[in-house]
């Protein structure tokens, strides 16, 4: 167990260095520079130059790495070009927003794929297993943006019960209102994501209920739904799970299409308006912070079903 | 219709999830009259808000004259009035200006303002090139203080624009003493102040009510501008009531506003100006009968209609309300015939050209543009770059067939008179006219060199003026006092009142 935990922290660090080098080399590739968006379209190219320097964009591209990392190596996620503010203070201030609305829209999406996906999986053959995923694979297709525009037309223009976009500028010391303005938009992400997660759980639970410990709780005399309500669950989770981990990528990239949409002043919206200021010492921590997330997540659903399950601890050991 | 029956099985999930959270209806945080809260939706964010340093409309929009004050102020009608300064006056040689400063003026930080003050900031601009508008009062020679409550400057050439360039960027009197952090904080004498924490990046800035200011005080207690970029959740805003005025309406949107009655769309002139340039490094257009020939192509009330009608017809490079604009639309008539010929004489009758345009503009301009195009042979691809691309490309490299993009500043004639610009448009005849207009110290004498060199410039064919925007901007009822002009690059907002 020690040997798996060690050799799955080096790939994560190794992962991360390459990833680094990787998000600082094609954030260089984007046409045009910072100094340029702050001198506009009156500026002389010796304005340009100057601000340029003043910032220290001149300096040879190895320099401004190994600037970057070595300050990622001491905590320090550096400084915007643009304002000077920390980028740490930046995200975890927008975290606040990002977080919540991921975290709401995985629990949307669980629970609309749980029960509904083992219902699917045990009407399997019959209409409203037929309608179950059918309806799983329509949804699981809708562009987020539609689905939002269409959320806030009913619950916001024609009910009125949720605002139709914005973030309470007090943030959470009005927890209510903080919480009514993420619930359309997680709910957004939560539909389509828990569209693609009931196919998952539903195969999952297809493919348990032909495991031999279902037939023999059904000899035993259990009914096949009561076997695999009490025996077969905990390995359905297993492999959801596993799949949860996955997909956390997508879940963050649904978030900045709906920051967007509602505007939220989270993490996606932040990052989007960034790419659009070219500040790139902001942007290539934000995207480092989030490839961390993703790697440390994926590590971490490896670990934990590494542990959980002692199948997966037999096959290595 | 759904019953209202079915409604409430639609939402019963949702609406216990509401009552968890423990949440009615939201309660108004809006007081009427002096005490009143009002929200403007706005649709750029300043990148930061060093107004000496970073470019952009943004940024005047929210801190000049509201935060941040210059001798004069800029008016939505494009003159210009006293702020700071009581008077003043002008030699009739044009060459010292003398001001009178209001008495009482504080800073935002409570210190007085003194005529040092303003000495030390005009100074400062003129000293460092790197100032943002630095060039655009480079005439002043000193700049002295007599007594407290008088400044004069002392011009090396006369230059008809200086009073407006004092209004602008350039002009901005910030605290010799103060210290604090330019690019996140503001410290001005306006009738507006901006709190710690006001701004909160990538959402909103709001502006509090300068209760010590030296003038008639602002009759609203807090303005907090809304930044939203997506035009369709800015009308979701204005429709469920979190906005009280919406800026930069997009037209095509318009009719679903007049569902709600108590929102009235006003429309005001912008010069903000379409500018399709044509470079002339590029052999084809190089050409004039080919320049000649994409101008006669395009129908610009297509254009216009295509946007909602969001725009006037522009036929030069000067718009109505800069000096100097006359009315020049009918100089180039739309001719898809005539430009077929005019292109054929030009040898170019399968011409294949670039557009890059910054990707921020309705797709619909292009794609007219394409088909307008299309119809007189000429095959028009189109690429939309993100705008710090276009910055790159267009603007600094001036690697480009044909550019489109909304030069919102106002009186930016200048341009036409530097081949360097990526316009590289350079005719000696124009820049002596211009240099005239400037060095004029008669208004009328202003005008009419300004009119004269539009009027070249237009005959050239340098570039098609698609159109003139116009502001739309949606008020809600009891808001008075919004400027309806000039809305993209100022908004002074000391005159909102609030009544209901």
């Amino acid at each position: 167990m020690t040997r798996f935990l060690l050799s799955r922290g080096l790939l994560l660090v190794l992962g991360l260095a390459v990833a680094s080098v990787l998000i600082f080399l094609a954030l260089r590739f984007l046409p045009g520079d910072v100094a340029q968006v702050i001198a506009g379209t009156d500026a002389t190219p010796a304005r340009i130059a100057a601000i340029r320097e003043s910032l220290g964009l001149d300096r040879p591209l190895p320099v401004q790495y190994f600037e970057w990392v070595g300050g990622l190596l001491r905590g320090d996620l550096g400084n915007s070009v643009v304002t000077g503010t920390p980028v740490a203070s930046e995200i975890a201030e927008k975290a606040q927003v990002t977080l919540p609305l991921a975290l709401l829209s995985m629990l949307i999406g669980l629970a609309i794929a749980g029960p509904l996906g083992v219902a699917a999986a045990l009407r399997r053959g019959r209409p409203a297993g037929f309608v179950l995923s059918g309806s799983a694979q329509a949804l699981a297709a809708v562009p987020v943006i539609w689905a939002g525009m269409l959320l806030v037309i009913v619950f916001s223009l024609w009910l009125g019960w949720l605002p139709a976009q914005g973030f309470p500028r007090a943030g959470w010391s009005d927890p209510g209102a903080a919480l009514r303005s993420l619930l359309l938009p997680a709910i957004t992400i939560g539909i389509i994501e828990g569209a693609a997660l009931l196919r998952f759980v539903r195969s999952a639970t297809l493919g348990v209920m032909g495991q031999d410990f279902i037939r023999t709780a059904a000899a035993a005399g259990r009914t096949r739904t009561g076997a695999l309500l009490t025996h077969g669950l905990p390995s359905v989770a297993l492999s959801i799970v596993s799949v949860l981990g996955i997909q956390v990528a997508g879940l963050l990239v649904g978030t900045v299409l709906v920051e967007n949409l509602f505007t939220l002043p989270g993490i996606g919206r932040m990052l989007v308006a960034d790419v659009g200021n070219r500040d790139l010492t902001k942007v290539q921590s934000e995207v480092l912070v989030l490839t961390a997330i993703v790697l440390i997540i994926g590590t971490l659903v490896d670990v934990i079903h590494r542990l959980v399950d002692p199948r997966a601890r037999e096959v290595t050991a | 219709m759904r019953t209202p029956r079915s409604r409430l099985a639609l939402a019963a999930g949702l609406a216990t999830v509401l009552a968890l959270s423990g949440c009615a209806a939201p309660s108004p945080d809006k007081t009427d009259g002096s005490d009143a809260h009002v929200t403007v939706g706005l649709v750029l964010e300043p990148t930061d808000l060093n107004i000496r340093k970073t470019s952009g409309v943004a940024l005047d929009q929210v801190l000049l004259d509201n935060v941040y004050e210059g001798l004069v102020r800029r008016e939505a009608d494009g003159s210009v009035a006293d702020s700071l300064a009581k008077s003043h006056t002008v030699s009739p040689d044009g060459l010292t200006y003398t001001f009178t400063l209001n008495e009482n003026v504080h800073f935002h930080s409570g210190n007085a303002l003194t005529a040092q003050d303003v000495v030390w900031s005009l100074t400062q601009v003129l000293d460092d090139a790197s100032v943002k508008d630095h060039a655009t009062i480079a005439a002043i020679r000193t700049v002295t203080s007599p007594d407290p409550q008088t400044v004069v400057l002392t011009l090396s050439n006369p230059d008809s624009n200086l009073l407006w360039n004092l209004g602008g960027r350039a002009g901005q009197i910030l605290e010799e003493k103060a210290t604090n952090d330019l690019a996140t904080s503001a410290n001005g004498t306006g009738p507006f102040l901006l709190k710690k924490g006001a701004w909160k990046q990538g959402d909103s800035l709001t502006l509090d009510r300068n209760d010590d200011y030296y003038g008639a005080k602002a009759k609203v207690s807090e303005i907090t501008f809304r930044y939203i970029q997506d035009p369709t959740a800015a009308i979701n805003a204005t429709l469920t009531g979190d906005l009280d005025v919406q800026t930069g309406v997009d037209a095509n949107l318009r009719p679903q506003l007049a569902r709600d009655a108590d929102v009235k769309v006003t429309e005001g002139r912008t010069t903000d100006k379409y500018t399709l340039v044509f470079n002339p490094k590029v052999p084809a257009l190089a050409d004039p009968k080919v320049r000649e020939a994409l101008r006669t192509g395009i129908d610009h009330q297509a254009i216009i209609d295509s946007i909602g009608g969001a725009g006037v017809p522009q036929g030069g490079p000067i718009p109505e309300l800069d000096p100097g604009y006359q009315d020049l639309t009918k100089e180039i008539t739309f001719d898809p015939a005539k430009a077929k010929s005019l292109l054929a004489e030009a040898g170019q009758s399968n011409l294949t050209l670039t557009l890059t345009v910054a990707n921020h503009y309705p797709t619909v301009i292009s794609n007219v543009l394409t088909s307008q195009f299309k119809n007189i042979g000429v095959t028009l691809k189109v690429n939309r770059v993100e705008f710090p691309t276009w910055l790159n490309d267009v603007y600094t490299n001036h690697d480009f067939d044909l550019s489109l993009v909304n030069h919102a500043e106002s009186r930016d004639f200048s341009n036409w008179t530097n081949p360097d610009y990526y316009f590289g448009y350079n005719n000696p005849t124009v820049q002596a006219l211009y240099a005239e207009s400037v060095a004029a110290t008669d208004p009328k004498v202003v005008d009419e060199k300004l009119a004269e060199a539009a009027r070249l410039v237009a005959a050239d064919n340098p570039a098609d003026w698609l159109f003139t925007g116009k502001s739309l901007t949606a008020v809600r009822s009891g808001v008075t006092g919004f400027p309806t002009d000039s809305t993209t690059s100022r908004l002074y907002l000391a005159n909102l009142t609030v009544t209901r």
